[in-house]
């Protein structure tokens, strides 16, 4: 069975003023890959997330996800820039789990994880609740349903955050750093979310992650990202045991100092 | 004149300082939206009208502005009465003021909330209705308290053009009576004592609004 692209980097380029942020990436992710992006900081790993996710737009080049093009539009046989109502339709197969959560304060944690299956995917509001109640008891927080997001521990909105963007059912799900927001202690639990969600499967991720076992232990595909190119990417143990480069090597020994 | 008396008097002019307050107040909302919208528009010509719209009024004393309306222009042959002219001018004033709070609230979400609501792909209405505003609504609320009450205050100007509201009253009875101190103490008590509930109303909701979530 042939495995299918499900997003496509093109050439992508981008800027902002006149720092060139990323370097012309050239990247497909398969339907149901994991792939890790790793690298120094501000060496543009998350800007490629988000260009992604549609909240940058890129300077240069395309972006394909399922098949379509993510932030243009064909009109009248000329390629133009997407219109709101299709990136709106092209960005419903993405998900994204942000550094900093971004819960909705003034909303319960059940109603964060019901409101975009109720006004996005049009669910009714008993289907909405109750998958919301799977997935909070699946991330561990069914006690917390009616809580507001102001009284839980930084490791508990991460994980309705994660709850909320499941419920969307997106083809590939984007985590950006995670855990780099929390205090240590509470890393493995969010961590052990995500592991179990790798292993079941059907869903792709684009995992950006300073924990390098936790990538290893997850990741079908490792990519090392460094000032706005890809310096190399395999299969995590030849990239991690066998590294060609010397800035991955550099980068390696620095975290195998660190821990 | 007795004390009370005195208040009877004074108080025939509340019914007028009630209702221009509240159609003021009820307009200068309205427009605090309308226009705190406009100056967040995309559209340029509407930023630019809601922007001068702003500087003007608040470039300009309230009196002038109440003067304007009710004696300028009818010489353009725009007539009212001096209660419309009150509450229009009161509106537009206060509006004005007001559509600074929506819009500084508004921009004070912080943008992660924006963003995730992009990745969960509500549409652009949704995001504002159903997350942005909720949000910068409760930041508004202190200094819609505070509009309210300036607006109350200022309702005392319509005295000048004719109408006989609790300050009109208030001058004519001293004319009368010259019980200065008596008169203006109760005055002041009066306004106090409406201004009173309305604070209270205001930070009601506001506990309301937040309580547990903040
Ligand atoms: N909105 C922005 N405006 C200007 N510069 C930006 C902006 N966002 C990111 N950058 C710059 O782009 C570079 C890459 O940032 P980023 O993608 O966040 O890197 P990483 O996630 O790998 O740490 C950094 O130098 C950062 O300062
Ligand atoms: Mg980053």
């Amino acid at each position: 069975m042939k495995e299918n692209i499900l997003v496509k980097y093109n050439d992508i380029h981008k800027s902002y003023g006149d720092l060139e942020v990323l370097k012309g990436i050239n990247l497909g992710i398969h339907e149901g890959e994991k792939v890790a992006l790793i690298g120094p900081s501000g060496s543009g790993k998350t800007t490629l997330a988000r260009l992604l996710m549609t909240l940058e737009e890129p300077t240069k080049g395309t972006i394909e996800v399922d098949g379509k093009l993510l932030w243009h539009e064909e009109v009248n046989g000329k390629l133009q820039r997407a219109s709101e109502k299709h990136l709106h339709e092209v960005r419903g197969n993405i998900g994204m789990v942000f550094q900093h959560f971004h819960l909705f304060p003034h909303m319960t944690v059940l109603e964060n994880v019901m409101e975009a299956p109720i006004s996005v995917l049009g669910m009714k509001k008993e289907d909405a609740k109750k998958d919301a109640q799977e997935m909070l008891d699946k991330v561990g927080l069914i006690d917390k349903v009616d809580t507001y997001p102001a009284q839980l521990s930084g490791g508990q909105k991460q994980r309705v955050a994660i709850a909320r963007a499941l419920v969307m059912r997106p083809k590939i799900m984007i985590f950006d750093e995670p855990t780099s927001a929390l205090d240590p202690e509470l890393v493995g639990e969010v961590l052990d979310v995500i592991k179990d969600i790798a292993k079941e499967g059907k869903m792709g991720m684009l995992l950006i992650t300073h924990e390098m076992d936790f990538a290893m232990d997850i990741a079908d595909r490792v990519v090392f990202f460094d000032e706005g190119i890809i310096l190399e990417q395999g299969p995590p143990k030849e990239l991690l045991n066998n590294p060609k480069t010397e800035r991955l090597q550099t980068f390696l020994s620095r975290f195998m100092n660190a821990n | 004149m007795s004390t009370i008396e005195l208040l009877f008097a004074l108080l025939k002019g509340l019914r007028v300082t009630l209702t221009v307050a509240f159609f003021a107040i009820a307009l200068a909302f309205v427009l605090s939206f309308v226009v705190g919208f406009g100056r967040l528009s995309k559209i340029k010509f509407i930023r630019a009208i809601s922007t001068i719209y702003v500087e003007v009024i608040r470039g300009t004393s309230l009196l002038v502005q109440l003067f304007w309306i009710y004696f300028a222009l009818p010489i353009i042959g725009i007539r009212m009465t001096a209660m419309m002219a009150g509450i229009i001018a009161l509106g537009l004033n206060g509006g004005a003021y007001g559509s600074e709070i929506v819009r500084s609230s508004i921009i004070s979400v912080p943008v992660g909330q924006t963003e995730a609501s992009i990745a969960l792909n509500f549409t652009p209405r949704q995001r504002m209705w159903r997350i942005i505003l909720p949000q910068a609504f409760v930041m508004m609320l202190p200094g819609f308290g505070n509009l309210q009450i300036e607006i109350l205050k200022g309702t005392a100007l319509v005295s000048l053009i004719t109408l006989g509201d609790l300050t009109y009253r208030a001058n004519v009875i001293n004319a009368s009576t010259m019980e200065t101190t008596k008169i203006f103490t109760i005055l002041l008590l009066i306004y106090f004592l409406i201004a009173w509930p309305m604070t209270r109303g205001i930070e009601w909701i506001e506990k309301k609004l937040t309580v547990g979530r903040y």
